[in-house]
């Protein structure tokens, strides 16, 4: 139970200043664009935002369980590319295709993210090597698959990535916030969901305390697995088409709003909610850097900067072997 | 990160010693591995093994041996550096942003390995006194390197590589590649510095167990920059050659490298746990990389494979290395 409590303890602190972070880094980019354009501050630009940061959103959720555990997910990219592929190639445009396809493509998604958590389970080795592994592998087989964009997909399948709810919401993003409510729920207020905190904070404690630790793992691959195979669905629905390189930025790109919302790459401690944050500054801060009329050459800088802010305001536990 | 958890396994005093008595496996095996895949490939495809395709893959080893073996600097203080690879394509824009006359040489040379050593010296202070981890760190400088060389070449590098890079980059002599000949020199002077110096034994010390080294007096945190000094510096030099190689400049020479880099130090015995391996065992690594790239294509196989084959070896052989840490 100690365990429990103190990892509870660790989790509303993380979590807190993390949210605080964010929430100031929001406030400050909104009232530079407030001050920069007339147009910023327009419900149809912050729509817009919230229009784009909904792929983002997705995979950062699944790479934010593997964050907690203490590990890390660097094949989410080659998922995304390999289940885009997959989703248009074998849907071709045939609309009695599109559920039992998109079915199989999560049921990928699962499945790799099930070898991941085994091999990681089994071998002991570290996640990052794990996934740089299978990632690789992944990547292959896409473009064994297909050297270029494949297939297509019928009219209305781009409802996922540009219908609009009343008062304009988008669907996606809106389907993503409720998504990430649901987890921050459950990792409140589950048993399973205390245990990812636990097996973060400390492996070694969490075996010994008969916690599950191997199922957990598994667990967060899965799930990451999964939101990554749901973001190429996302992809496929904006684009139109599966390419198969349409993964490789997100791998890194996932880590970003994870540590940026205050979830700790050691592990143990932060949450999805900071993630969710995490996603909305990254979408404003380019969309801000738009309407700067930056060239795109120094939105990267930026990235950049805002991970060293970010971070270094954060400071990592100190573990001592 | 986390990569100390996994050091939590292993007794520390116990894998400072295996660095310097090692079970037969764990220091050779990597070795017998590369012969293996050697004769294999020969067996199937003789043209593996001709004098051109030797040259051709020595030549591509060189630039990825000096990345590795700053690399195993950095992973052997328990770090990792994303940033080479980005701190390659900054050197090969820096070569060509002089006027292309031999004259400037030393000038570039000056200018790209003081850009490697301040990038390198950035991710040692974030690592350090900032205690970021190293993986966002060096990720973080990364980006911030691309974004700078985004901005100063609009996108579009241009210019000419002094012909004096050229020649290092891709002549041979009598079959020799001269820039295997500067690995060579750079593996020599760095496998000094590392197993027959002071400095070399702090580094050992400083990943195998930081809290030793400080109770000992060691300036932990001046080791740990150092070696992101060095990593920094060399793939600057890294770069300079692969742009020689190359001849046309983009703004991604080097891509991938950075993952080749690592993958190549931990095939090669060097532990992500920090304090264990050695330069000899990277370079092994590296060089089953490039031999498994080239032997996918001889004996016939989809080029598609290559990137398989490689994930698959770094899965495989990581595991190896995990089992007897674990015992």
């Amino acid at each position: 139970m100690t365990v429990q409590s103190s990892s509870l303890r660790r989790f509303f602190r993380g979590s807190q200043v993390g949210l605080f972070v964010v929430i100031g880094l929001l406030i400050l980019l909104f009232v530079i664009g407030v001050s920069v354009s007339d147009r910023f501050a327009t419900s149809r630009n912050i729509l817009n935002v919230y229009e784009q940061s909904t792929g983002l959103a997705l995979v950062s959720l699944g790479q934010t369980l593997a964050i907690l555990t203490g590990g890390i997910d660097l094949s989410v990219g080659s998922i995304i590319s390999l289940s885009s592929m997959l989703t248009s190639g074998l849907i071709n445009g045939n609309p009695s295709m599109v559920l039992p396809v998109i079915a199989g493509v999560l049921l990928i998604g699962i499945v790799i993210g099930a070898i991941n958590g085994g091999i990681i389970t089994v071998t002991g080795v570290h996640p990052l090597i794990v996934t740089l592994g299978t990632g690789a592998i992944l990547q292959g087989i896409t473009l064994l698959y297909g050297l270029g964009p494949t297939g297509k997909v019928p009219r209305g399948f781009d409802y996922f990535a540009y219908g609009r709810l009343p008062a304009g919401f988008s669907v996606g993003a809106t389907f993503a916030l409720v998504v990430f409510l649901l987890a921050a729920f459950l990792l409140r207020n589950t048993r399973t969901g205390r245990h990812i905190y636990a097996v973060g904070d400390d492996p070694h404690a969490a075996t010994l305390m008969g916690l599950p630790t191997r199922r957990v793992i598994m667990l967060v691959y899965i799930l990451s697995g999964f939101f990554a195979s749901l973001t190429a669905i996302y992809l496929v629905s904006r684009f139109g088409v599966g390419q198969p390189y349409t993964g490789a930025n997100y791998t890194l790109s996932s880590i970003t709003p994870v540590v940026v919302g205050g979830t700790m790459l050691a592990g143990g401690r932060g949450g999805v909610l900071g993630t969710l944050l995490g996603v909305y500054l990254v979408s404003l801060l380019n969309n801000l850097l738009n309407f700067l009329d930056v060239s795109t050459h120094f939105q990267l800088v930026a990235q950049g900067l805002v991970i060293i802010a970010a971070v270094s305001l954060y400071v990592e536990k100190r573990r001592i072997a | 990160m986390t990569m100390a958890k996994a050091n939590q396994a292993a007794p520390v005093p116990r894998a400072s010693l295996t660095a310097r008595a090692p079970d037969f496996v764990r220091s050779y095996g990597i070795f017998i591995f590369l012969i293996a895949a050697i004769v294999v490939t020969f067996a199937i495809s003789p043209a593996f093994l001709s004098g051109a395709n030797v040259s051709n893959m020595l030549m591509q080893l060189a630039p990825l041996g000096i990345v590795v073996i700053g690399q195993t600097f950095v992973v052997l203080v328990r770090g990792l550096d994303l940033s080479v690879a980005s701190v390659m394509a900054t050197a090969a824009v820096i070569a060509t942003s002089f006027g292309g006359q031999n004259s400037d040489a030393a000038l570039i040379f000056l200018a790209c390995i003081g850009m490697g050593a301040a990038t390198g010296l950035a991710n040692g202070l974030l690592v350090t006194k900032r205690n970021v981890s190293p993986f966002l760190a060096t990720l973080a400088m990364m980006i911030v390197l691309q974004g700078l060389r985004f901005a100063a070449t609009q996108g579009a590098p241009s210019g000419n590589i002094p012909s004096l890079f050229r020649q290092l980059g891709s002549a041979t002599l009598s079959g020799m590649p001269y820039n295997l000949l500067v690995m060579i020199v750079v593996a020599i002077l760095f496998g000094i510095l590392l197993h027959r110096s002071a400095f070399g034994r702090r580094v050992y010390i400083t990943g195998g167990n930081p809290v030793t080294a400080r109770l000992v007096g060691i300036a932990a945190d001046r080791v740990t920059i150092l070696c992101y000094v060095i990593c920094g510096s060399l793939a600057a030099l890294a770069g300079l050659i692969l742009s020689g190689f190359v001849g046309v400049v983009d703004n991604f020479v080097g891509r991938g490298f950075e993952l080749d880099s690592i993958v190549a130090a931990v095939m090669g015995g060097v532990a992500l746990s920090g304090g264990r391996g050695s330069i000899a065992g990277a370079l092994a690594g590296a060089t089953i990389l490039v031999v498994l790239s080239n032997a996918v294509v001889m004996v016939g196989m989809p080029v598609q494979l290559q990137i398989i084959v490689k994930g698959l070896v770094i899965i495989i052989a990581a595991s190896l290395y995990v089992r007897p840490a674990r015992a």
